[in-house]
């Protein structure tokens, strides 16, 4: 069942520059989908549009039934610097109206759902960069979204941290079943977290080629390496390096 | 220790340079009326507080206290119309297209040139309307334009954020754009409060006028008579009132921000 269908969608500003060409695709209910492509290519700008943060300039988004509660995770963790962990993911249920109470008991659980149990209290400077993208990882799950939207958010994470939050980010999206996008630059993170592939092409961005990742969850570590993994990554970049010359 | 040492060093040469002060107007015989010795100054500002406990009219400390109570209430006037100028701003950009060239315009004319204006306006009677007016306009300015800042410097995501959220306009700006621009604001204030003071005492030199009652008028008053301890004495209540007014401002803003200032958390 399809919960998304884009259907030619464009974007060019008002100073003229042609982010996104042409986007389409159709995203199926509780499906894991990336959206790779070199920068500039308006992968971030189709997530914006997606999330009714930006308006695009021809074709039409369709959800399937009402459009559903939205999760958006920004490249950077975006807290509030002088809200405690907690109250950052409270956030969108305080936003909503609920009691602060309840949104508290709330937020406490998403943040133990990503491995922050006991971190309430603490300032986003009091944790590191890991830690500051899990609370926005929580922030975003905590009013059960449909969809998560996630725009290279583990961009600026060292290397071991940015491997164990594929992990966990894999273990929520398993037992939730949140329909994801995930935009990133890296070829290899696409291939590991999703099951699908779409390779967009430079600005402006379209697509040239819809890649499925048929490999079973949980993959562990030993996927990394393995020759399924090394064959559908090679199929990403033969497209990539197609639409680039 | 290091911190005691940066603690009693500037004691240090204080007492050093008072000793010599007080030496060297000894030791070349330097008029009183030229420049008076440190203990002199004191002994001037110890009359004053004994007139003041006899409740002699006309003291130092009287006309501290009146420049005091002008400088607070300039500031307070400042920093509530200038935070609600600036409020008014962030939510309309056509109010601030409109209004804003006539803060500026406000700001740059030098207040000196104001004052006989605004003097006629309020009447000679009511000269402390004017400096008090004359004050507001000083110190009104940094707050409009550090809160304008401020209210603009939330973090453009943290912003789509609210809007993804559906955030109501009450909601943004007291969840997200007041906690944003608090560290601006705050800068302002501080600005505000020692311009306040200078603006004060300014406009009551501009005033020239007995009844308004501030320092300056003591000042000029001590000048003419030639006592120039006297002035000395003024100068070092009015230095000790701008160093309270900072003081006091620096540690509000220590209180709200020392838990998230100057964090790289974004």
């Amino acid at each position: 069942m399809p919960a998304l269908t884009l259907t030619h969608l464009s974007r060019t500003f008002a100073n003229g520059t042609a982010a996104l060409g042409d986007l389409s695709a159709t995203i199926a209910d509780g499906a894991f989908v990336s959206l790779v492509g070199p920068s500039g290519c308006g992968k971030s700008t189709a997530l914006r549009i997606i999330a009714g943060l930006d308006e695009p300039s021809a074709g039409a988004i369709e959800w399937q039934g009402a459009r559903p509660e939205i999760g958006f995770v920004f490249q950077e963790p975006t807290l509030m610097a002088w809200a405690s962990a907690g109250r950052n993911v409270a956030l969108p249920l305080e936003l909503e109206g609920v009691a602060r109470a309840a949104a508290a008991a709330q937020a406490r659980t998403a943040l133990a759902n990503v491995g922050l149990a006991g971190f309430e209290k603490s300032l986003p400077r009091e944790l590191s960069g890991g830690m500051r993208m899990r609370v926005s990882i929580a922030r975003a799950l905590v009013a059960e979204p449909g969809a998560l939207l996630m725009d290279e958010p583990f961009a600026a994470l060292d290397e071991f941290t940015r491997a164990k939050l594929n992990d966990d980010l894999l273990a929520l999206w398993t037992a939730q079943r949140f329909t994801t996008l995930f935009v990133t630059h890296s070829v290899f993170e696409s291939v590991y977290l999703s099951q699908r592939i779409i390779v967009l092409s430079g600005r402006p961005g379209r697509v040239v080629a819809d890649i499925a990742n048929p490999a079973p969850y949980p993959r562990g570590q030993a996927y990394r390496t393995s020759p399924e993994f090394n064959a559908v990554a090679r199929d990403v970049l033969a497209a990539l390096t197609e639409a680039h010359g | 220790m290091k911190r005691l040492i940066h603690l009693i060093l500037p004691i240090l040469l204080f007492l050093a340079l008072i000793w010599f002060w007080e030496w060297a107007v000894g030791y070349w015989q330097v008029k009183k009326f030229v420049l008076p010795a440190p203990s002199a100054i004191w002994t001037a500002l110890a009359q004053e507080a004994s007139d003041l406990m006899a409740g002699k009219p006309g003291t130092l400390f009287a006309s501290a206290f009146a420049t005091l109570q002008t400088t607070l209430t300039a500031f307070a006037l400042a920093a509530v119309t200038g935070i609600l100028l600036a409020a008014l701003f962030a939510s309309s950009r056509l109010a601030e297209a409109m209004v804003a060239p006539y803060t500026v315009i406000l700001q740059v004319t030098p207040v000196v040139a104001i004052a006989p204006l605004v003097l006629v306006w309020v009447g000679l009677d009511n000269a402390w309307v004017a400096v008090l007016i004359l004050a507001w306009i000083v110190a009104f300015f940094p707050v409009l334009a550090n809160a304008t800042a401020g209210l603009k410097a939330a973090d453009p995501n943290l912003r789509d954020l609210f809007r993804l959220y559906r955030a109501s306009r009450w909601q943004t700006f007291t969840r997200l754009l007041i906690p944003s621009s608090l560290p601006y604001l705050l800068t302002g204030l501080k600005t505000a409060g020692g311009l306040a003071l200078i603006g004060a005492v300014v406009a009551e030199f501009a005033a020239a006028s007995g009844n308004s009652g501030g320092l300056a008028w003591r000042i000029l008053e001590a000048g003419n008579r030639l006592q120039i301890a006297k002035m000395f004495a003024a100068l070092i209540l009015l230095a000790l009132m701008g160093l309270a007014l900072y003081a006091i401002l620096s540690l509000i803003e220590w209180l709200l921000l020392r838990r998230w200032h100057g964090a790289v958390a974004r």
